[in-house]
C-alpha cells in the first residue's frame, strides 16, 4: 500500500508533467519541421512577385488597378515552448524558443498575403507592412497568452504596361 | 532599378541550438539555483523559530484561520465535543502557551492538522470515521504533539517558501499569495516528526484515560482495509502508514509498561 501511495504521487508529480512536456516537445517540433517545409516550397513557387517595402513605385510604371492585400495567421505556442520561455523568463536572455514560432508567422502572414495577391492577377506589393497583436487567454482572466496574430499588409499593382 | 528575386535569408532570426540543449540548460541551471536558496530559506526559518517565542506565535494568530477554510455550522454540537475534548487533553500538557481552538472543515476527506497559533482542523471525515472517544483523543493528541514539537511552523515556512517557488515559475503574483490550508495539507511531515507528534499523542492518550486501549484501533481499522478509499487517502497522503504506526504504538506502550485494556467513551454523537 505504501508503493500504491509512493507510485501515484511519484507519478503526479513528476512522470506527468515530463510526458506532457515530451509529448509536447515531439508533436511540436513535427509541426513545425512541416510548417518550415511548406513554407519554403511556397516561397519558392512564388518566387516572381516583388514584395517590397517601399512606399513608391517606379515612376515609369503604369498601373491599371491596385488594391490592399492583406495575409494574416494565428499562431499558438505548445507546452514546451511555454516552459521553456517561462523559465529563461526568470533569467532573461534569447527566448530561443519563441524565435522560429515567430518566423514561421512572419513568413506564413507574407506567404498568404502575396499568394491572395497572385490569385488576383496582380503583379507586385509595395508598401508592406507586418504587424502583430497578442492574443490575450480568456480562460485566465486576460493573463495568459493564447497565441499571436501576425498580419502583413500592403498595396498590390496590376500592371498595364512596365516600360524598362 | 531592376527587381531581382532573393529567397528570404535563413538562420538569422532563429537560433541555431537545439530546443532541447536550451531546455537542459536552463533546467539543470535553474534546479541548482532553487535548491541552494530553499535550502538557505529552509535554515532561516530554522533558526526564526528559535527567536519567534511560541508566546509571541499564539498572539500573533490568536484569531486567524485560512483563507479557504469552510467550516461547519458553529451549532454543531461536534465542535463543541471536540473543543471540551481538546481542553480535557491539553490539561495534561503543563505550561502550553496556546489556547487551543477547533475548527471542522467541511470536508469528506479524513484529515487533522496543525495550524499556527494553536488552531487544529479536524474533518467531517474524520469524524465520521472515529468511533469512539479514545480514537479522536489520539488523533488530537499527535496534533499537539506537533505543535509542542514546532512542526507546524516549519510547514509554514516550507510551505511559504514553496508556495513562492511555484508563483515564480508560472509567473503569478507573489504579492497575492494567501496561506491556503489546502496547501499545507498536502505537505507531510518528515518521519521523525511524525512519530514524536506519535509518541506525545499516546503519552497525552494514558494521561487522560489511564490506559491506551483503541487509541490506535483507527489506524487497526484502516489498515485492515484493503483498499484505500477516497475518504482516507488524504490522511494517509500526509500522516505514517497504518500498520507500520499500530507497530510503532503498541511498542511504545510495551516499553513504558502503558496498560492496553480498559473501558472505553463512546462519543456523544454517534450512536443514535
Amino acid at each position: 500500500m505504501e508503493d500504491f501511495f509512493e507510485k501515484l504521487s511519484m507519478f503526479t508529480n513528476f512522470i506527468w508533467p515530463l510526458l506532457l512536456l515530451a509529448g509536447a516537445y515531439l508533436v511540436g517540433s513535427i509541426i513545425e519541421k512541416k510548417h518550415f517545409q511548406s513554407i519554403r516550397k511556397r516561397e519558392d513557387g512564388l518566387h516572381g512577385i516583388p514584395v517590397v517595402s517601399f512606399d513608391t513605385m517606379p515612376e515609369d510604371w503604369r498601373v491599371s488597378s491596385s488594391d490592399m492585400v492583406t495575409g494574416s495567421i494565428v499562431i499558438s505556442l505548445d507546452y514546451f515552448k511555454r516552459v521553456i520561455a517561462g523559465l529563461r523568463g526568470l533569467i532573461g536572455g534569447r527566448i530561443k524558443t519563441y524565435e522560429p514560432l515567430l518566423e514561421r508567422a512572419r513568413r506564413e502572414a507574407l506567404l498568404r498575403m502575396t499568394e491572395s495577391a497572385r490569385e488576383q492577377g496582380y503583379d507586385a506589393i509595395f508598401n508592406v507592412r507586418l504587424e502583430t497583436s497578442r492574443l490575450a487567454n480568456a480562460g485566465r482572466d486576460g493573463k495568459g497568452t493564447a497565441g499571436v496574430e501576425m498580419l502583413a499588409f500592403g498595396t498590390a499593382v496590376k500592371l498595364a504596361s512596365r516600360i524598362g | 532599378m531592376k527587381f531581382i528575386a532573393k529567397k528570404p535569408r535563413e538562420g538569422i532570426n532563429v537560433s541555431d541550438e537545439h530546443p532541447l540543449v536550451e531546455a537542459g540548460t536552463l533546467i539543470v541551471g535553474l534546479t541548482a539555483i532553487f535548491i541552494v536558496i530553499a535550502l538557505a530559506l529552509i535554515f532561516i526559518i530554522e533558526v526564526a523559530l528559535y527567536f519567534v517565542s511560541t508566546e509571541a506565535e499564539a498572539e500573533l494568530f490568536s484569531d486567524w484561520i485560512p483563507d479557504d477554510l469552510v467550516t461547519v455550522s458553529p451549532a454543531d454540537e461536534r465542535l463543541e465535543q471536540t473543543q471540551l475534548l481538546i481542553d480535557r487533553l491539553v490539561m495534561h500538557w503543563a505550561d502550553t502557551p496556546y489556547e487551543f481552538r477547533v475548527e471542522i472543515d467541511d470536508s469528506d476527506v479524513a484529515n487533522a492538522m496543525a495550524l499556527p497559533g494553536g488552531l487544529i482542523i479536524v474533518t467531517q471525515g474524520l469524524l465520521d470515521q472515529v468511533e469512539s472517544e479514545n480514537e479522536l483523543a489520539f488523533v488530537l493528541g499527535h496534533e499537539l504533539g506537533h505543535f509542542r514539537n514546532r512542526d507546524h511552523l516549519r510547514a509554514l515556512g516550507r510551505g511559504l517558501v514553496l508556495s513562492i517557488f511555484f508563483a515564480v515559475i508560472t509567473g503569478n503574483d507573489v504579492a497575492g499569495l494567501g496561506i491556503n490550508a489546502t496547501d499545507i495539507a498536502l505537505r507531510g511531515f518528515s518521519r521523525e516528526q511524525e512519530t514524536k507528534a506519535d509518541a506525545f499523542g499516546l503519552a497525552i492518550v494514558h494521561s487522560e484515560y489511564g490506559h491506551v486501549n483503541q487509541a490506535a484501533r483507527l489506524f487497526e481499522r484502516w489498515d485492515a482495509a484493503d483498499e484505500n478509499s477516497l475518504a482516507i487517502i488524504t490522511y494517509l497522503s500526509t500522516h505514517p502508514q497504518p500498520g507500520d504506526r499500530v507497530e510503532r504504538l503498541r511498542a511504545i506502550a510495551e516499553r513504558d509498561g502503558w496498560r492496553t485494556e480498559g473501558p472505553t467513551t463512546s462519543l456523544g454523537w454517534k450512536g443514535r
